[in-house]
């Protein structure tokens, strides 16, 4: 039994790395402009998320220490702070959109005013935040989140080609007509990759196996739990952009909002499944905002040493708390001043890519050190080459994703 | 410690600092040491707190990190430290040296709200 419970911070972790707001419309975007042409950039970054997700969570299960503190430990000071200074950004700008989403999605079903339903929202997480423990928030967010299954559902029932669905999974570039388009393509070839690689998926991750006390006993429980979140994440990924390549590309619609997501829904499975869609979205949205901003306090206490962790009474881990809580605060009046929540989140992915390698990097050192982790936890082979693979993988697309978000003008090509 | 010698830069700056009860209180920011050519060199206490890792910053970013996080910072004798492993551990409570104090300070905002713990 606690073996299943403890599958919740898998499932949480990749629900808020894979179906947070900003992905939600990437994926759908992807699909309604290259079809199933960038299916296999998922599959790419699902190994890559997996990955690292085992090492940080085994090395946390292991020795006890978290990501931001081998950080600072292994990449010093001046490198880990621009690290810190970077992820907590993403961190910011992440939850801003998820608040955003969180408010597109109540005026949906009410009509009421979106800045109004942007403080309600704010007022939610905060209390829900403060009011439950690490557990619950698990259960609750990971549990309901999966009401975003209701996609696969209608992915299923769109009828797509599988074949060529399948044909997507070949890496490979389609015959495009222009230079510009084949920019366009790598833009959201790496914009995917970043997406489902997001550096806070293995901060919140591996602070959350401490959050719930795993020792080095959990370590086989640790693997089994990154590859079922991950591949779940993963699986939805791919349903969201077969919805989009089959509703939204026969009319050359490129859609921006995730209402529009949730229309695929609708169209196939009638009223109660667009509440379904939309009630997964309510919850996947809640739950990357949550993720994401207990991942900004995780980090900037793990790298200045202080108490942290939801499991410590709020006032034996102030600053922590107050970290989230600001947070929380600050994204909610970003989005009150009326920026659009799916382009904050669109750059913030972009520019999380930048910091892959330096989060990546010593993890991955650490994982595979046998003087600290023991013969018997170290990394195997396996592990070591396919981390050195995705390092490089991560690092050219560092290289890329900026001068590529500057020519094709955020994607608008 | 089980090595003959210890690797200062890896094995002790920049990692964490945990009092007796295990409570995290810092990190090791920077460490002090006396001596100088031609004699012992001696490492001599921790230094723990902003004022001590703003400093080993590039000139420029000193004074905004300052300016951020603040200047303060508590030294923390050498025999204080018990233990060096992942973390740096130390013989007596965070109270006692000195350190965690701004927690202390912010736990007093929180006191006020409801379920603070």
């Amino acid at each position: 039994m606690k073996n299943i419970v403890e599958l919740f911070l898998g499932i949480l972790t990749a629900m808020g790395g894979f179906v947070e707001v900003g992905e939600l419309v990437f994926s759908v975007d992807a699909g309604a402009k290259f079809g199933f042409r960038l299916l296999w950039v998922v599959a790419l970054g699902t190994l890559g998320i997996t990955v690292f997700c085992e090492m940080a969570g085994r090395v946390a299960a292991v020795k006890g220490q978290p990501v931001f503190n081998l950080i600072r430990e292994r990449a010093g000071l001046n490198a880990g702070l621009v690290t810190l200074v970077a992820a907590n950004l993403v961190n910011l700008l992440t939850c801003t959109a998820e608040i955003g989403g969180i408010a597109l999605v109540w005026q949906l079903l009410s009509g009421w005013p979106y800045r109004w339903l942007a403080l309600g929202a704010l007022g939610f997480l905060l209390l829900v935040v403060w009011v439950l423990s690490f557990q619950w928030i698990e259960r609750v967010f990971g549990l309901l989140g999966l009401l975003m299954c209701t996609y696969l559902a209608a992915a299923y029932y769109l009828r797509p080609n599988w074949g060529e669905v399948a044909a997507g999974f070949v890496p490979g570039v389609p015959h495009l007509e222009s230079s510009s388009e084949y920019l366009l393509f790598a833009y959201f070839a790496v914009a995917i990759l970043s997406s489902v690689m997001l550096p806070y998926e293995t901060y919140f991750y591996a602070s959350g196996a401490m959050e719930d006390g795993w020792n080095p006993g959990d370590v086989n429980l640790n693997r089994v739990i990154a590859i079922v979140g991950s591949v779940l994440g993963s699986v939805l990924a791919v349903a969201l952009v077969v919805c989009g390549a089959q509703v939204f590309r026969p009319h050359q619609i490129e859609p921006q909002l995730p209402g529009e997501a949730a229309l695929a829904a609708s169209l196939t499975l009638g009223r109660w499944g667009l509440l379904a869609a939309v009630g997964g979205m309510f919850f996947a949205f809640a739950g990357a905002a949550i993720e994401t901003s207990l991942s900004g306090a995780y980090n900037l206490a793990q790298f200045l040493g202080w108490p942290w962790g939801k499991y410590r009474p709020a006032r034996t881990a102030a600053r922590f708390s107050l970290t989230w809580i600001i947070t929380f605060v600050l994204a909610a009046l970003i989005i009150m001043t009326g920026v659009d929540p799916v382009s904050v989140v669109e750059y913030s992915i972009v520019f999380s890519v930048v910091i892959l390698p330096f989060t990546y990097f010593p993890v991955l050192v650490i994982a595979g050190d046998r003087r600290v982790m023991g013969e018997e936890h170290a990394n195997g082979w396996f592990a070591n080459a396919v981390g050195w693979f995705y390092l490089g993988i991560v690092t050219l697309a560092a290289l890329l994703a900026v001068p590529l978000l500057i020519v094709t003008r955020g994607g608008k090509g | 410690m089980k090595d003959e010698f210890l690797d200062l830069v890896r094995q002790v700056l920049d990692h964490e600092v945990v009092d007796s009860n295990n409570l995290p209180c810092g990190m090791v920011d920077d460490l002090e040491v006396s001596g100088g050519p031609g004699g012992e060199l001696r490492v001599t206490a921790l230094l723990v707190g902003a004022g001590a890792w703003t400093r080993r910053l590039p000139s420029g970013f000193e004074g905004l990190a300052a300016f951020i996080f603040g200047r303060q910072q508590t030294r923390v004798p050498w025999s204080e430290v018990e233990t060096v492993t992942e973390r740096v551990k130390l013989r007596s409570r965070a109270e006692e040296l000195g350190l965690g104090g701004a927690d202390r300070k912010a736990a007093k905002i929180l006191e006020k709200v409801p379920g603070s713990g």
